[in-house]
């Protein structure tokens, strides 16, 4: 069999990566040199960078702060996804009556976009209470149904017979969802954690109803806050931006291999 | 590897044990270098000190300059500020019958960063 070369692939791999990479580095660019966005011609190569521009975006707003709340928030939202969605997923792998109607049902809500839903959402969290609060501002993204799917795909490619030998030996359900399933559905746990940060880092619309204060604010609103106080901001919005952009793209690049893994799984079953 | 080596020597844990590293590193240097003392030296047209010239520490706003301290050079030409609590100044140096500076703009690290100004402010003669 004849084999072609490889690098024409990987030359054409290559410029794409380049041309998707372009606006970050855009991005990081600006911020280090402050040059307006408009300026002609644009200059490929950064001229007199500097780091002051992190400085004044760092004091401009209560960035620690608010990078706090980002965190805890994010932190609550990846812990209450692994456990709801891995159980949700656990539970769909099982047989019973109305599952093809639950599943139907999932699917048709993934269908309704959050904004729909933003105002019975904000009137329950009103009803517990937990308005201006960081429960209330993890809420909503407590479980995401497309991430239950993934669970699903993953738990249905393992072996059935492992579980049935899990049960002969007594292990109860709990500890095969927790100790045989969760282990070999890495990839899922590292989808699930990518996706569901992701999310809670960059929601804007959700903290902007609940939150009151400032001291609760996420890095998000912090943003539109730093927009209202400075006008002339090009160097420290983009350095504001690549330090809200940094944490989000460092977890996907721990996590990649895994959640690339996590997406394909289920497209490998059969 | 097993047990609590692949724990502790995952790229997880090696990535956010150097963040936090770097961090408490950043913090100790912040520390022990935020007394606030920025300081620097005045000079004529021909490079010789120039004593009691006024030294104004101004803060940058989007529209003008407010002065927030002021001092006087010694007679080696000498200045320095004590807890400037910024991290962007704007200094001014003028003396009657001597001239005055272009203003200066310092960008520190932190605020309240202890700070050298590099090179002496030289004094222009002034229409």
């Amino acid at each position: 069999m004849r084999r072609y070369p490889t690098w024409p692939i990987h030359l054409a791999l290559l410029l794409t990566a380049c041309v998707m990479l372009v606006p970050f580095y855009w991005v990081f660019k600006t911020s280090i040199t402050g040059e307006n966005i408009f300026s002609y011609p644009p200059s490929l190569l950064p001229v007199d960078p500097q780091p002051f521009f992190y400085v004044d975006a760092w004091y401009a707003i209560p960035f620690p702060r608010f990078f706090l709340n980002s965190v805890i928030v994010a932190v609550m939202v990846i812990v209450a996804n692994l456990f709801i969605n891995a159980a949700a997923g656990y539970a769909l792998t099982k047989n019973f009556a109305g599952k093809r109607w639950i599943i139907l049902l999932f699917l048709a809500c993934m269908m309704i976009p959050f904004h729909a839903t933003i105002i019975p959402a904000y009137l329950i969290t009103a009803k517990l209470g937990l308005l201006n609060s960081y429960l209330g501002l993890g809420l909503p993204a407590f479980s995401h149904i497309i991430c239950i799917f993934i669970f699903k795909a993953s738990f249905d490619a393992i072996p059935p017979s492992l579980i049935q030998a899990a049960k002969i030996d007594g292990v109860p359900e709990r500890d095969i969802m927790l100790k045989i399933m969760l282990p070999l559905a890495k990839p899922a746990v590292a989808t699930t954690i990518i996706l569901s940060f992701i999310w809670s880092w960059n929601d804007f619309l959700w903290p902007l109803i609940i939150v009151r204060d400032v001291e609760m604010q996420t890095l998000p609103l912090g943003l539109s806050t730093f927009l209202a106080y400075f006008e002339d901001t090009t160097g420290a919005l983009y350095a504001f931006c690549t330090m809200v952009l940094a944490p989000g793209l460092l977890v996907f690049l721990l996590a990649q291999k895994e959640f690339i893994q996590g997406l394909t799984s289920g497209a490998r079953k059969g | 590897m097993e047990g609590w080596k692949g724990w502790l020597v995952n790229r997880v844990t090696i990535t956010f044990g150097l963040i936090a590293i770097v961090t408490v590193g950043w913090n100790l240097y912040v520390r022990a270098h935020n007394d606030g003392i920025l300081e620097g030296e005045v000079v004529d047209a021909g490079g010789q000190p120039v004593a009691d010239a006024t030294v104004i520490l101004n803060e940058q706003t989007l529209v003008s300059l407010a002065p927030i301290a002021e001092t006087t050079t010694n007679e080696n030409g000498s200045f320095n500020f004590l807890k400037h609590d910024r991290h962007k100044v704007v200094l001014t140096v003028a003396k009657p019958g001597a001239g005055a500076s272009d203003r200066i703009l310092v960008r520190l690290y932190f605020r309240n960063q202890n700070h050298t100004l590099p090179d002496p402010i030289i004094l222009q003669p002034r229409g």
